[in-house]
């Protein structure tokens, strides 16, 4: 009623009044957001010297070498990380593309019966199955490989990649199908040839989401892999004093931030498919 | 006729789940008593001879009540404050006492005459007698052993300069050797004069020790539930089995072959000479005392509440054996009823809508289908992977996993079934019962915190005039995002470090040292400080959600909201709020499914303490799996995990989508 009555400068004066106030409030939660990254930040560059004798000074002179000792510290897991979360990666997306063309685009009896089956698994928490996975990998003779994080995240990966590869591959027009049977092309080849080219950014969203969650893991492989040679990095940060002995608080911080730098990349080209990935699986679930 | 068939299925499910509740769990220990009385103080020390012609039991009232075979009392003896420990030698004729009086004593054991004592600086809380009743031995809480002989004649002592609460002697006269558990779980045997013999180590605090006549067998109770058997010749363990807490009392029978210990919850475990638990057994009251005679013929337990019963054991074994016949019962009811439940899922297919849509689209007669299925060869084939890698990996441990949650799982080994055992024992089990009430709240507060923050962020950025600060300010709210998890956590966890964290440092800064806290150490604020990690909670991915669903709303309303004159809090509640509620049901779900399961938040900062101050489920089960080596146990937690998920998942879709359809 207000806003009726008032004159056109006032309502105006309001207005910019209202967004300084919103300003000021996104600003000050900003800054606490921020606060432990950039405190990240300042640990890194510093030595226990400067931590214990001026907490409050920034860094002086700056210890870059502690992203040196960090790295010899955890380099290895990270590169565990990589080829463990990269593999299971490319598997799922080869297997759940398949089998999400074949029930998309086939007919054949009790088809909805094994896709219900399938997605039904979205409703078993990893909790659940944490305890008899490891029996399993353990009766296997496969822990402590790759093999205990790349198989089970191969196909824990599956469900929710196959949901959306059957939405998107159902969404594809018959026509282009038709055109290439016509052709001569075969099953795969319309697979190969027609589907998956079309379907590359579904691909990227399911890709993204798989790294990340498999990259951020951490109850898993702290069960599956018990050798530090092995281990992926969200475990072996923890463990960074424990196994190496390392009692530095800079290297520490610095291993921390070094860990980031895959999800850095990733993120920087890949927000908004996984954004997209984890709404679309989890509004359909 | 489907409802009927429904009902008829429910009220035979019901049936036999009574039927199986019904059967009796843990059998109690009265069965083939020979004598018991009460005492009316707590048992402290118990110990029979090695035929079982005497008994002695020591109260924490400061008294000793010698007993013959039947029960009757032959003499008492009082000392100056309670009794720790009581040994027999072999024949019956001499009794040691250790005692908090901070003496030893050495007593005749027909007539309870003193034949020598010895003091030590502190409390003794254990002792031992050689076989001929010729060497005593005692640990001290002053954190020695003191060996005296049958005149009370202090012999040698061994200062270990850690504490020592197991002492053991077998032999007789010159031949006689003490054996010493300590709390650094070294084991050691002295010759009568005091020499080492032989060192070994286990792996925790040795809380009591049992040897075997010979000496060729010794049995050690650790502080992590351990038993172990060790080879007294060379130090070599032969086996270690696992109970559920600290074990506080062995005993071996003088031949070796029987077995038993106690735990710390007042559990008795009786176990086989090749160290598997063959049953474990709860006690109306708590068991405090466990005593076994050298031939094995006697077995008795001294209560908390004063109760002592001596029972015989091979009749109390043969009660026992009947229990385990009756739980086999079980096993078979359960089978019937899993099937059961199995049967249940087929009517569902065949008699809801649904599941009758599919089953009439597929069942085209045997021979048709057969062929249908043989002509979509191609595509089963390519398929199969997936579903074979799901099958392996997903089907099969979840059904393991409920399955096992009614067994003693050995994963090495045989897996009894056990029926409800699992979830019995986890009712008693205080820290599940704390990890349920912490698990409670951090589902509240957690959906809390993605409901707020995120969503007020998310309708502020909205609210910006400026498209330029807009984009900013939602790319900087979402950085964070990069951090893995795991470091989140870490790098809170310096933040509140007591020594050099920013938290303690920044209240000093400000004037306020007295605010500063070991935020994790202190029960009072550990659970709120673990809450508070990532203030203020503006979750990239939920903000991310619900900037999305605001910028869907049509600008079209709410420009007409504001035609109408609608103030910003107006067109909150009754535009943005209702629109919003797909993405408020999602993050609904999710918060909920991953707050039951959190298990990083609390192992890599409080790992559950102080106390049981921020156990969660999911803690409890990694414990228990991993440490405590009960799989069946975490199986059973897992099992409770998912029903819980599963109830509040369906919950939750019913109850939005009421919502909804309110709306609409």
């Amino acid at each position: 009623m207000s806003a009726v009555t008032m004159s056109p400068t006032m309502r105006r004066l309001r207005l910019s009044l209202g967004q300084t106030v919103i300003t000021i409030i996104l600003v000050f939660l900003l800054v606490l957001t921020f606060v432990p990254i950039v405190y990240l930040a300042v640990l890194a560059l510093k030595d226990n010297g400067q931590i214990y004798g001026r907490f409050w000074s920034m860094p002086n002179p700056y210890r870059w070498e502690n992203f040196a000792l960090g790295w010899a510290v955890i380099g290895r897991s990270i590169l565990n990380s990589i080829i463990t979360s990269g593999s299971a990666c490319a598997t799922t997306l080869l297997l759940s593309s398949l089998s999400g063309y074949v029930f998309a685009r086939h007919r054949f009896p009790a088809k909805e019966i094994i896709y219900t089956g399938i997605l039904a698994l979205l409703m078993i928490p990893p909790i659940l199955t944490l305890i008899p996975a490891y029996v399993l990998i353990l009766n296997m003779g496969l822990e402590n490989t790759y093999w205990a994080l790349i198989l089970p995240w191969t196909s824990g990966g599956q469900v929710f990649a196959l949901l959306l590869c059957r939405s998107f591959f159902a969404t594809l027009p018959e026509e282009f199908f038709d055109a290439a049977r016509i052709d001569g092309a075969t099953e795969l080849q319309a697979f190969w040839r027609i589907a998956v080219p079309l379907s590359i950014p579904i691909l990227v969203t399911v890709a993204v989401v798989r790294l990340v969650t498999t990259y951020n893991q951490f109850m898993w492989p702290l069960v599956a892999i018990s050798s530090p040679k092995r281990q992926v990095v969200a475990v072996a940060l923890t463990q960074f004093t424990s196994e190496i002995g390392v009692t530095d608080i800079g290297p520490r911080m610095a291993a921390y931030i070094t860990a980031s730098i895959p999800l850095v990349i990733l993120f920087s080209f890949g927000m908004r498919q996984y954004v997209r990935g984890l709404t679309a699986g989890g509004l359909k679930a | 006729m489907i409802a009927q068939g429904w009902r008829r299925l429910a009220a035979g499910v019901l049936l036999l789940a009574c039927w199986w509740a019904a059967i009796p769990g843990p059998v109690l220990a009265q069965s083939g008593e020979i004598w018991s009385d009460d005492l009316a103080s707590p048992i402290t020390g118990l110990a029979m001879s090695a035929d079982g012609q005497r008994a002695a039991v020591g109260t924490r009232a400061n008294e000793v009540s010698v007993r013959d075979a039947e029960g009757n009392e032959l003499w008492t003896f009082t000392a100056d404050n309670s009794i720790t420990g009581l040994a027999w030698s072999e024949d019956g004729r001499r009794l040691a006492i250790s005692s908090e009086d901070r003496f030893l004593y050495l007593l005749d054991g027909d007539t309870g005459n003193e034949l020598g004592r010895t003091k030590a600086s502190r409390t003794f809380n254990s002792v031992a007698i050689s076989r001929d009743g010729s060497l005593v031995a005692g640990a001290s809480d002053d954190m020695q052993v003191y060996v005296m002989d049958s005149q009370g004649e202090l012999l040698w002592t061994d200062e270990r300069g850690l504490g020592v609460e197991a002492v053991s002697i077998y032999g007789s006269g010159d031949d006689a050797r003490v054996v010493v558990g300590a709390d650094d779980g070294r084991l050691s045997i002295f010759s009568k004069s005091g020499r080492q013999l032989l060192s070994t180590r286990l792996d925790y605090d040795i809380k009591s020790l049992a040897v075997s006549r010979s000496g060729g067998r010794i049995l050690a109770g650790t502080t992590d539930g351990s038993i172990t058997l060790i080879n007294g010749a060379n130090g070599e363990q032969i086996w270690t089995s696992k109970a559920d807490a600290e074990i506080t009392d062995v005993a071996m029978s003088g031949d070796g072959q029987l077995l038993m210990a106690r735990d710390e919850r007042g559990n008795v475990l009786y176990l086989d000479t090749d160290g598997s638990v063959i049953r474990r057994l709860q006690q109306e009251g708590e068991i405090r005392q466990i005593a076994l005679t050298g031939d094995g013929t006697r077995l008795a337990f001294g209560l908390a509440d004063g109760q002592v019963q001596v029972l015989d054991r091979m009749q109390h074994s043969a009660i026992l054996a009947t229990a385990a016949r009756t739980r086999n019962m079980a096993i078979t009811a359960t089978a019937g009823l899993v099937a059961l439940l199995l049967a249940g899922v087929i009517l569902l297919i065949i008699f809801t809508t649904g599941g009758r849509r599919i089953w009439v689209q597929h069942s085209v007669g045997p021979r048709r289908g057969l062929a249908a299925v043989w002509r979509a060869r191609f595509s089963y084939l390519l398929i199969l992977p997936t579903l074979l890698f799901l099958l392996t990996f997903n089907y099969y441990p979840a059904f393991s996993g409920l399955y096992h949650a009614f067994t003693d799982w050995n994963p090495a080994g045989h897996s009894p079934w056990v029926g409800l055992e699992n979830f019995r024992f986890l009712m008693t089990d205080r820290f599940f019962i704390a990890s349920f009430r912490n698990a409670l709240i951090l589902v509240v507060v957690s959906i809390v915190k993605t409901m707020t923050m995120p969503l007020l962020v998310a309708e502020l950025v909205f609210n910006l005039k400026n498209r330029y600060t807009q984009y900013w300010m939602r790319t900087l709210f979402v950085v964070p995002i990069v951090l893995p998890a795991v470091v989140e956590i870490l790098v809170w966890n310096n933040i509140y470090d007591p020594a050099i964290g920013l938290l303690n440092e920044f209240l000093e800064l400000v004037g306020r040292p007295e605010w500063t806290r070991v935020w994790y150490g202190d029960p009072k604020v550990a659970l709120s400080s673990v809450l508070f990690i990532g203030v203020p909670w503006v979750n990239a991915f939920a903000l991310l959600i619900f900037y999305g669903g605001l910028i869907s709303i049509s600008d079209e309303i709410i420009d007409s909201s504001r035609v109408d004159g609608a103030n910003v809090f107006r067109r909150f509640w009754n535009i943005d709020l209702p629109l919003l509620m797909g993405q408020v049901k999602l993050l609904l779900i999710l918060n909920f499914i991953n707050a039951v399961q959190t298990f990083e938040l609390v192992f890599l900062t409080t790992g559950g303490g102080p106390g049981d101050s921020t156990y969660v489920p999911a803690l409890e089960l990694y414990y228990m799996a991993m440490r405590m080596d009960r799989m069946g146990v975490a199986s059973a937690i897992g099992m409770i995990l998912f029903l819980i998920i599963l109830v509040g998942t369906i919950i939750n879709m019913r109850y939005v989508r009421t919502a909804t359809e309110f709306e609409a």
